[in-house]
């Protein structure tokens, strides 16, 4: 009995191995699960500028410069000011293409695709 | 009171550019330049920050104490760390005298004729520190660290220039 549960177990673990391989597949149907994907902020710039992202995914900005930075998209989504070293961390959701800058340096634009 | 102001900053980065012509300062020297130059800025904003009679130009001010001084700490821990020590120079005295005159003579200011005063200054120190780091320091830097730093906080200088230009555009309208 015992020995037949662990053979069970263990190849209900291999299944479920398998599971997930196939969903992490590339150009699989089936949905990815969701991302997290970084921009660093230096230099005035956010790295990369425009990042396209899913639904669901996670976009964690970090500020590399010496002085507070905003990521603020209007009516979208606002970080309030990124103090130097710090991240901010922002979870996508509905779709569509939103441009965003840096409130205290307006000079600084990127752009966030959830699609 | 406004041409005395500019005047003098003007001539304070004149002579930074002069001094360029006749020999390039060195990296111990730009240290000090870049350390001077922050400073005067940091000592104007707080002023605006309490002087200030506009909601947007009191938060200017806080923002060039804010973001300078951080220029600042990341060049005194590099010169920190490269065992340079900062050189004081005609350059840097010569932007000390005129932060101090800037300064008295916001000082003696209030409210509107404050606010113009110090944006309008603003716009011309950032001008021409951004005249003097493209000509001057950046292709004078020995240090590929101190050039590097230069390059990477330059951006800050051009946002704030078009900040000032900004407000400036704003107190025109209104006069």
């Amino acid at each position: 009995m015992r020995p037949a549960m662990t053979a069970g177990l263990v190849a209900l673990a291999g299944s479920s191995v398998l599971g997930v391989a196939l969903v992490t597949t590339p150009g699989s149907a089936v949905a990815d699960p969701a991302q997290t994907h970084r921009v660093t902020i230096q230099g005035l710039l956010y790295v990369p500028e425009t990042l396209s992202v899913r639904p669901g995914d996670t976009v964690v900005w970090t500020n590399n410069d010496p002085f507070p930075h905003t990521v603020t998209a209007a009516g979208a989504f606002d970080s309030g000011p990124i103090a130097p070293g710090k991240s901010w961390r922002f979870t996508a959701r509905k779709t569509g293409t939103y441009p965003y800058l840096c409130t205290l340096h307006t000079t600084m634009k990127g752009t966030l695709k959830i699609e | 009171m406004k041409h005395f102001i500019i005047t003098v900053a003007a001539s304070s980065l004149a002579l930074l550019s002069g001094h360029a012509v006749a020999q390039a300062p060195s990296d111990a020297q730009i240290a000090s330049i870049v350390v001077t130059a922050n400073q005067v800025d940091i000592d104007a904003g707080k002023l605006a920050e309490s002087k200030g009679s506009n909601a947007e130009v009191k938060a200017f001010g806080k923002q060039m104490v804010t973001d300078h001084s951080g220029v600042n700490k990341q060049a005194v821990a590099l010169v920190t760390k490269l065992k340079v020590t900062p050189e004081d120079n005609a350059t840097s005295k010569s932007l000390k005298a005129g932060g101090v005159d800037n300064v008295r003579n916001l000082e003696k200011l209030s409210g509107a004729a404050f606010d113009k005063a110090y944006v309008d200054h603003e716009v011309a120190y950032h001008e021409q520190v951004l005249d003097a780091i493209d000509k001057t320091l950046i292709p004078s830097a020995q240090n590929a660290e101190l050039k590097s730093l230069l390059v990477s906080v330059r951006p800050a200088f051009v946002a704030h220039l078009e900040h000032a230009k900004m407000l400036q555009a704003t107190f025109a309208k209104k006069s």
